[in-house]
């Protein structure tokens, strides 16, 4: 666990302007929104069958859905604009890990699975948000690439807060 | 003709206090209020937020919900009504028939929370 969050840290603090001279083109930024959509479905799809309690599976399958429908708006967008998303650092420490997450996540079970996922989610959220706020808005040019994010922005908060909701009633 | 330019400033300052006051005089105002008929209200779920999220009408009325977030929502008063998944860019239509305080949430989004008030 404590690897997972070294790495989901650096990989969001690249994206929270850990490398301030390298903000983030439109294409990148397009890429950064797709990657870390798509690492929350992964795991998401993990925790609908493997989560232990409804509110777990539940919340898993939330995630599928939500990022699922923001990433075909990002997709969408991005095709209208002609921008082709480019890979970059960020991304490919979002992505890695993701995979890292889904590593550790595949050797838990039960309770301890739950407790893992729920943990990474909130921390997840939390940082994507960081990104957002500190990079990725101030770093936009199009405005309806900036207008995408903002409209997406609330429901990383409402999942965020979701997330800490579920972990909190599993320490009672 | 002269009243023309002095109309057209008043009516553009309408427009503009209406956009100013946001979402009140738009969403949830009553498209078709005529004096005694039922009137149609619109809810807008964007952005995780029911939009207005107190709305009061008069019983036999209509509130239609629309939701502009790309994922689905519903509108829950447990026990009472219950929209069931509303799709993005779908919508969904109730008939306000019995008087009373319904408080509903969005089952999959526990975050987020409206009041409809039937007089």
């Amino acid at each position: 666990m404590k690897n997972i969050g070294i790495v989901l840290t650096s990989a969001l603090f690249l994206a929270a302007g850990g490398v301030a001279a390298q903000a983030p083109n439109d294409a990148q930024i397009a890429h950064i929104v797709v990657t870390a959509n798509q690492v929350d479905i992964d795991a998401g799809k993990l925790a609908q069958q493997k989560g232990s309690t409804k509110d777990v599976k539940d919340f898993g399958k939330m995630m599928v859905t939500d990022h699922t429908g923001v990433n075909k708006q990002a997709v969408a967008l991005v095709t209208k604009l002609k921008v082709k998303p480019e890979d970059n650092p960020t991304s490919q420490s979002l992505k890695s890990g993701g995979e890292d997450n889904l590593k550790n996540l595949k050797t838990l079970k039960g309770k301890a699975f739950d407790k893992a996922y729920i943990d990474h989610e909130v921390a997840y959220h939390q940082q994507v948000l960081d990104a957002v706020d500190k990079t990725l808005l101030p770093s936009a040019k199009n405005e309806e690439l900036k207008a995408l994010i903002t409209k997406v922005r609330p429901a990383f908060v409402a999942h965020l807060e979701h997330a800490k909701m579920i972990q909190s009633s599993m320490k009672m | 003709m002269r009243a023309g330019p002095h109309r057209l400033a008043i009516a553009l300052a309408c427009v503009g206090a209406m956009l100013l006051s946001g979402g009140a005089s738009g969403a949830g105002a009553a498209v078709d209020a005529g004096a005694g008929k039922p009137a149609a209200h619109r809810v807008v779920i964007d952005g995780l937020k029911y939009e207005p999220e107190t709305l009061t009408v008069k019983r036999g009325d209509t509130v239609v919900w629309t939701n502009k977030d790309p994922f689905p929502h519903t509108v829950t008063a447990p026990g009472k009504f219950d929209s069931r998944d509303i799709a993005a860019d779908g919508s969904w239509k109730y008939v306000a028939r019995a008087a009373g305080e319904y408080s509903y949430i969005c089952t999959l989004h526990p975050t987020m929370k409206g009041m409809l008030r039937v007089e």
